[in-house]
């Protein structure tokens, strides 16, 4: 990973097998020595790797915008159970999964073709058959694979005259406080018994009963207990597991969808922002596979709260009377630039979320424009993390120790620590955006704050110490650069317009300039 | 002699009507017992394979794949990732549940040695020294019974440590289901064995590569077992010319239904269905009907189409299978429909649920039926019924939704008339017999 050093961070591109088990038995040693075998697909013909089934081949050649699948999920092992990925393949008598079914040399595979037409109307038809078809009320609608492919390949019609299968204890069932379920909209793909088996390995969920009948049950009753449960709503393809928190907010088909990052811990989760008139919904993930694969945990997801908190200070607030008041910009910096000149010694403090353009930027502009000598470190702030070398994984998936994001790339700038959390100047100037932590402070020296502060941690400091807050952006609306913990560098834009009076750093540098 | 073929014994139910005959001691006093144990292991195990091939024994269990072939798939020396040899094992298929089919049942309460020397020789031959009888959850006493025959075949030396002195080991330990048809299947019996969900696997990789606890693993019928004591003491030649040309020996037939004498018989496979009616006494309180020829999965014939012989090749020809050997007779005063909703809530009941065609299409046609008997037809309900068996039947992981479809496509196929009169006169209760019982109480269990 070292020789990687930066690249944008993209919509999902799919390259599959990420945790497969299920591999062909005889793979080949060494597929880079021969001439790659060839398959055609459609008529046209593709080289592939030993060991790439039919879906993976096609998919990376887009031989079609995709080929449908429930089970399938590229991030577990391969189940083949839905049997909506059925192909031809010539010269086999039945119809294959494309999902499970190695690519070998010379075969020629149909997608599209009227027997594998027929059978996926058949599926669409049985899945159907049982499903409730609520869409106006189920939350999913508007992403959901069931609309979506049979909207592609169902039959229109039906001539199920049945009664509808009815789980009545499982139509509004909380698995935990983060997931429900809706047992009759599941259409037994088991993607989310998988992940528990495979990807999490905590066996949460498990399938009981046979057949028709068959439920989707936590395997204790505690419920849901892994930190990844958000997932399961992600790749559920219908509303049978929906995310309490997003449940009933927001119709899908309003939601903006913009790639950025999490910032909640030094991982760098690559994520989309779901919003509609700059509110932000929710965090689902995208697909990243140096940084997070599919996945992302729940900490995470739920952290967007945090900048849709109302004591978010979003204005320019400057100390008149011992209280602090909104103002302009300009009217800040200059009262600020009067207390920083008569001050002894002044103390510039970057939290480890500031972003490297931030890092950079202050670390050479702040003393400049302030005219003076002045002290920069960096403060991480996360329980018993001080560099980056204190980080390290807390599970085998994506959860981190340091809950900042970019530790390794503010060390980039030659900054040092913090020396024991501590300032030691009459003013101290703390830049953070609410990930990293707040430094220890003497009785009687005075602060500046800057980025994201919330009231409730400005009460933290003596309301007399506080010179003045510069309301800075979230990583959702800024844009500029991680380094994460795997010395990744990723770019983010983006993904909301701030609506309040927050300025960039860029900006309050660029203001604080003229008016020298 | 008779049935008409000359080269005709007995293989495995010469002495079942003997008392005593479960007994180690009956069966090493009578039945040269364990002497072809003896004979095949101072053979080669590929000698052995070599054996069996040429005696063109069949799997019993249904799909009728040859015995000697699949032994022979069997990796030599498997072995892992760090190059460490692997166990291979052997599996007895004894999850006997297909409806109609109860020949694996005598063999275990009556001659319960013959598998196991069976079992042991099939161990010699892939090189396992580890078998798993693995038993349908509702043999209770059958299970006792095996584990005794077990018990006295360790006692007598003939498992366990060095047998008969030839240097080779074998352990048999036997396994309880839980109770699912499904877990005839064999990979979906590998995966009850390891306490999983019993749910078909996905193939490749087979069971000769990947099977039971990730070892190479040959799963077999029990009636297979039993028949290789005598293929290795009597010679191939004389089980192979016993059968046809392309399946040799005895096949074992359970008879049930409307018959005088409903019991299993040990047949050649050159008999029609219409001469093994009359060995087990004739059609019983009327006219034939039809039958059933291979278990419940085996799509039906009717009366006229019943003088087929039994042969796998055969039966395959006349559109049916020869399947596990269950044959069902039914005389003309069954109602086809409601015989075919009997075997279609049993399906409905059985389906693992894992593939979508058979979860739901299994439900829907058990339901279809339900509403057609209980006068709620109509006569495109007919032809939706084979429009569901079409896109359930080839479609799936197993072959369980092409046996939904068998019975199901075949009854209308060939009894479409009583289908009709149940839907002209309104169900059962237009046709003055009783309403069938409600659909919810069966087995359902919400």
């Amino acid at each position: 990973m070292s020789n990687i050093t930066e690249f944008d961070i993209k919509k999902p591109k799919v390259d599959l097998n990420y945790a497969s088990d299920k591999k062909p038995v005889h793979s080949d040693p060494n597929p880079e020595a021969k001439p790659l075998p060839k398959v055609t697909i459609d008529g046209k013909t593709y080289d592939f790797k030993p060991g790439d089934t039919i879906m993976q081949v096609a998919e990376r050649y887009k031989v079609h915008e995709e080929i449908p699948r429930y089970c399938y999920h590229p991030g577990m092992p391969i189940a083949g159970t839905c049997r909506m990925c059925t192909v031809e393949v010539e010269k086999a008598p039945k119809l294959m999964t494309s999902c499970s079914t190695p690519a070998a040399d010379g075969m020629v595979v149909h997608t599209r073709s009227d027997k594998v037409m027929k059978s996926r109307t058949g599926v669409m038809e049985f899945l159907l058959t049982n499903h409730p078809l609520d869409c106006p009320v189920c939350d999913k609608a508007g992403e959901c694979e069931l609309q979506d492919y049979n909207y592609e390949y169902g039959p229109g019609t039906s001539n199920f005259k049945e009664e509808k299968r009815v789980f009545e204890h499982a139509t509004t069932k909380k698995l935990s406080d983060k997931v429900t379920l809706n047992m009759n909209r599941c259409v037994h793909c088991e993607r989310c018994v998988r992940f528990t088996d495979d990807v999490t390995k905590t066996n949460d969920l498990v399938m009981v009963n046979r057949g028709w009948h068959k439920e989707l049950e936590a395997t204790t009753e505690a419920g849901l207990t892994n930190e990844y449960q958000g997932c399961l709503t992600d790749f559920c393809p219908v509303g049978a597991l929906t995310w309490n928190d997003f449940r009933f907010k927001k119709r899908s088909w309003f939601l903006n969808r913009k790639p950025s990052l999490c910032d909640g811990c030094s991982k760098g989760c690559n994520i989309e922002v779901h919003s509609d008139s700059e509110i932000v919904y929710r965090y689902v993930p995208i697909y990243n596979e140096l940084v997070n694969g599919h996945w992302m945990c729940d900490a995470g997801r739920s952290s967007y709260t945090s900048y849709t908190n109302p004591l978010r200070v979003i204005a320019p607030l400057m100390k008149h009377n011992d209280a602090l008041h909104s103002t302009s910009i300009q009217t800040l910096l200059t009262d600020l630039q009067v207390h920083l000149k008569n001050a002894a010694s002044i103390q510039l403090v970057v939290g480890t979320d500031a972003t490297r353009e931030e890092a950079a930027l202050l670390k050479e502009k702040v003393p400049t424009i302030i005219g003076k000598n002045i002290a920069v470190s960096y403060f991480n702030g996360t329980n018993g993390v001080q560099t980056s070398a204190d980080d390290k994984k807390l599970d085998e998936l994506l959860k981190m120790k340091d809950l900042t994001p970019n530790t390794k790339g503010v060390e980039e700038q030659g900054l040092s620590p913090l020396a024991n959390g501590e300032v030691n100047a009459d003013i101290a100037i703390l830049f953070r955006n609410g990930r990293a932590g707040i430094p220890k402070m003497k009785a009687d020296q005075k602060v500046v704050l800057w980025g994201i502060w919330s009231q409730d941690e400005l009460k933290s400091f003596p309301s007399k110490n506080i010179l003045g807050v510069i309301a800075g952006l979230a990583t959702i609306e800024k844009e500029g650069s991680y380094k994460n913990a795997d010395g990744i560098v990723q770019k983010f834009h983006p993904a909301i317009t701030h609506k309040g009076g927050a300025l960039s750093a860029h900006q309050v540098v660029g203001v604080w300039k003229t008016l020298n | 002699m008779m049935y008409n073929n000359e080269h005709f014994e007995p293989v495995i139910t010469k002495f079942v009507n003997e008392p005593g005959c479960e007994t180690i001691d009956f069966y090493l006093a009578k039945e040269n017992g364990y002497k072809a144990l003896e004979k095949a292991l101072k053979m080669k195990p590929a000698e052995v394979v070599e054996e069996v091939k040429k005696s063109n024994l069949r799997g019993r269990g249904g799909a009728g794949f040859p015995t000697g072939m699949k032994w022979s798939f069997m990796p030599a020396n498997p072995v892992d990732a760090n190059g460490n040899p692997k166990p291979k094992y052997l599996v007895c298929n004894a999850d006997e549940g297909e409806p109609g089919t109860f020949k694996d049942r005598l063999i275990f309460t009556k001659t319960p040695h013959k598998m196991i020397e069976g079992m042991i020789i099939g161990g010699h031959a892939i090189g396992s020294n580890k078998g798993f009888i693995y038993i349908r959850g509702e043999w209770f006493k059958e299970s006792r019974l095996m584990q005794k025959a077990i018990d006295d075949a360790y006692a007598k030396g003939f498992l366990g440590k060095n047998i008969l002195g030839s240097g080779f080991d074998f352990d048999l330990v036997v396994y309880m289901g839980a109770g699912a048809y499904i877990c005839g299947e064999e990979t979906a019996l590998l995966n009850s064995l390891e306490g999983k969900r019993g749910e078909p696997r996905l193939k490749p990789p087979f069971p000769a590569q990947v099977g039971a606890y990730g070892m190479p693993s040959c799963v077999n019928n029990v009636e297979t077992f039993a028949a290789v004591p005598y293929i290795l003491h009597q010679g191939w030649e004389k089980y192979a010319k016993m059968g046809t040309e392309r399946s040799g020996g005895t096949r074992l037939i359970g008879v049930s239904g409307h018959v005088n004498k409903p019991a299993v018989y040990e047949l050649p496979m050159n008999l029609t269905i219409n001469e093994i009616i009359e060995i087990a006494g004739g059609v019983k309180g009327g006219k034939l009907k039809g039958v059933i020829p291979g278990g419940a999965s085996a799509p039906m014939l009717t009366a006229a189409e019943c003088d087929v012989k039994t042969d796998y090749d055969s039966l395959a020809k006349a559109g049916t299978m020869a399947g596990s050997g269950g044959l069902i007779v039914m005389n003309d005063t069954v109602n086809i429909v409601e015989a075919t909703y009997t075997l279609l809530k049993f399906y409905e009941h059985e389906s693992c649920g894992q593939c979508s065609q058979c979860r739901e299409g299994s439900h829907w046609l058990a339901r279809m039926f339900h509403r057609i008997l209980n006068g709620g037809g109509n006569q495109e309900d007919l032809d939706y019924i084979a429009k569901i068996c079409g896109n359930m039947a080839g479609q799936t992981i197993c072959a369980f939704a092409d046996a939904v479809t068998g019975p199901a496509l075949s009854s209308v196929r060939k009894f479409r008339s009583e289908f009709e009169e149940l839907i002209l006169k309104g169900g059962l209760k237009g046709i003055g017999k009783e309403e069938s019982i409600s659909h919810r109480a069966v087995g359902a269990h919400v």
